[in-house]
């Protein structure tokens, strides 16, 4: 067997990439591009700032927003676009962490209830409703309080209470290709079940579940954001969006210290929000 | 119906509408979900205490082993045996459910009140708040759908339709934050200090509602949109019924349907945005207790106020899907006394 790995040809790559662009809306670009440059943030704090998003600067107390410091600064003197750069990571890099805990267990869970069937069905689908029964902010709350205060455990608190939702759109998404005649003519072609699931059921699952997983980061970056805002995230210095907003609350005569860390984070929901609905509209 | 719905829909505790047309008579549904209901009940009120005292901060033993609780030794013993907290974890979990069968939800060990009554003196103003905000969601979400159908100019409906994704962006404390600075602190029309007159509890529902009511506003556009083009609209139209005579007669009541589901689904998250707006907005209530109990470790309190939100959105959910099938004939009981209509 040759192995000819060639680099793909340029050209056809460039007229790939056109038709993708044709194909996506403006929105949704900058949407990308908002996403990408919060991830960036969130990866290399340094790159977009040089203020220290920590040391505190007494002579430069409640500036307002200017072209040195684009978001102005807060009651130390501290940048608070400094602040806000370095606190993307544990606002969306925890997000992520979140989705990533909902995404394996809830599709674990889905995959064996909807792929075993029987008593396995039975007993994981009552642990599921089980789940659905707490509210989900109320659940996070009941589980970082278990875990202690801090933003990683906020996230894994988010993740539990997301659990739920994946586990039943999975089991939905796998019972709806397990019937189907070209799952049957596999079996009977003597797939086994290892290679049913690989080659049919997660293929047909993945659109759908991806989508959710989208739309599970936008409101994961809530429901952090809501737990830092109470105070359940990691405590002060750090600059969890969240927590941010919770500060600025109290400098009624700053109000870029509300403002700005809304914004970002609305700017960023809104962006992910939007990757979603079309990842569901092209599915 | 948009896939936002479906999601949502999807999320249903317990039985997704489509599992009442096995053939069953109707009482028999109805029994089968009340039990499912009561279980699902049980498990959870389980599953909040295994949370609570097996993940790694105990609570109550560092609550009891703080020296500035102020409990005497004997109150502390006392405590100690109630909960059964040196006996093993399943010992303590049947304790809890037997108590919370008989409906008593223990003592705050930070106040040394009974959680019942805690909850009790608090209820009225989160029920207050909840109610209003309930109310506005719906306003808010039919006017959305209305006027993403109706109104003049492509632009405007084209706006309308694009509100509810951004209403699901924005978390409900920055709405809380930005009504307080505009609508207080700049226009004065009312005063934070006292957020339990009219005006205060109006906006606090206000900053409540806005996140909730998108989901039923997309339920609500997707259906006006699928109905608007079914054919008796066009028959009804060429028979002169003006725009409004039309939405009200005939295209109101099929939308509505779906609605009852996410309307009973966004009770959840009411319950879960009152923490945050309570704590916004300074108000008393469910919210405000349940923050206190958790900044004081207070785990009786914090595992009621999740039992009362959990009973009252299983509850709502098992109302809702008990009138699902009385309001829609097509979802009527297959087998059962009613006449048989082919689903569409």
């Amino acid at each position: 067997m040759s192995i000819a790995i060639a680099p793909r040809p340029t050209r056809r790559f460039s007229a790939a990439a056109r038709g993708v662009f044709i194909d996506v809306p403006l929105s949704v670009l900058l949407s990308f591009v908002v996403v990408i440059v919060v991830v960036l943030m969130s990866v290399a704090p340094g790159l977009f700032t040089s203020y220290s998003a920590v040391l505190a600067n007494p002579s430069t107390k409640f500036l307002a927003p200017s072209a040195q410091h684009w978001f102005g600064t807060d009651n130390l003197g501290r940048d608070e676009f400094a602040r806000i750069v370095h606190g993307a990571g544990p606002s969306v890099g925890t997000a992520l962490i979140a989705v990533g805990i909902g995404l394996f267990a809830g599709g674990l869970i889905g995959l064996a209830a909807g792929f075993i069937g029987g008593w396995v069905d039975a007993v994981l689908g009552r642990l599921v409703d089980t789940l659905l029964a707490i509210p989900a902010f109320l659940l996070a709350v009941v589980v970082v309080t278990g875990l202690g205060f801090d933003t990683l455990n906020a996230a894994i608190a988010t993740g539990v209470s997301s659990v739920a939702i994946f586990a039943r759109l999975m089991r939905a998404e796998v019972m709806k290709v397990r019937h189907t005649v070209f799952v049957e003519s596999s079996y009977l072609q003597g797939g086994s079940r290892g290679y049913v699931l690989f080659r049919h059921v997660l293929p047909n699952a993945y659109r759908s579940v991806l989508a959710l997983a989208v739309l599970q980061l936008g409101s994961a970056i809530i429901v952090i954001a809501a737990l830092a805002f109470l105070g359940y995230g990691s405590p002060p210095p750090a600059s969890d969006w969240g927590l941010l907003v919770a500060d600025g609350q109290s400098y009624a005569t700053a109000p870029w210290l509300v403002y700005g860390p809304a914004i970002v984070i609305v700017l960023t929901v809104l962006s992910i929000n939007r990757i979603s609905r079309w990842l569901r509209k092209t599915n | 119906m948009t896939d936002v719905a479906v999601l949502a829909t999807d999320q249903l505790p317990g039985g997704a509408p489509g599992s009442w047309s096995r053939g069953r008579p109707y009482f028999v549904y109805a029994l089968q979900r009340l039990a499912q209901a009561v279980l699902v009940i049980l498990l959870a009120y389980a599953l909040s205490f295994v949370l609570i005292t097996i993940l790694p901060g105990n609570a109550i033993a560092t609550v009891l082993g703080n020296p500035q609780s102020g409990l005497s030794p004997a109150q502390i013993k006392h405590v100690e045996s109630y909960y059964g907290v040196s006996k093993p974890v399943i010992v303590q979990l049947w304790l809890a459910l037997s108590r919370f069968v008989r409906g008593q939800l223990g003592v705050s060990l930070v106040t040394h009140q009974t959680v019942t009554s805690l909850i009790g003196g608090a209820l009225p103003y989160t029920l207050k708040l909840a109610g209003t905000a309930l109310v506005v969601a719906l306003i808010l979400a039919a006017v959305i759908a209305y006027g993403s159908q109706y109104l003049p100019g492509k632009w405007a409906r084209s706006v309308l339709r694009a509100a509810p994704s951004l209403f699901l962006s924005v978390p409900n404390f920055v709405i809380g934050l930005l009504l307080i600075h505009e609508f207080s602190f700049q226009l004065h029309i009312f005063d934070v200090l006292d957020p339990d007159s009219p005006v205060g509890t109006f906006f606090a529902a206000l900053a409540l509602a806005i996140p909730i009511c998108a989901p039923l506003a997309e339920v609500l556009i997707a259906n006006l949109d699928h109905e608007s083009q079914q054919e008796y609209v066009l028959v009804a139209r060429s028979r002169g019924l003006t725009q409004a005579k039309l939405f009200a007669r005939h295209l109101v009541k099929p939308s509505m349907l779906p609605a009852v589901t996410i309307a009973a689904l966004i009770v959840g998250e009411l319950m879960g945005g009152a923490v945050i707006t309570e704590e916004v907005f300074g108000r008393n209530g469910i919210g405000s207790v349940m923050y206190q109990a958790v900044s004081t470790q207070d785990t009786p309190v914090l595992q009621g106020v999740v039992a009362l939100a959990t009973v009252v959105f299983v509850v709502v959910n098992l109302i809702a899907d008990l009138v699902a099938p009385l309001l829609d004939p097509r979802v009527r009981l297959r087998g059962g006394s009613r006449r048989e209509v082919a689903a569409a």
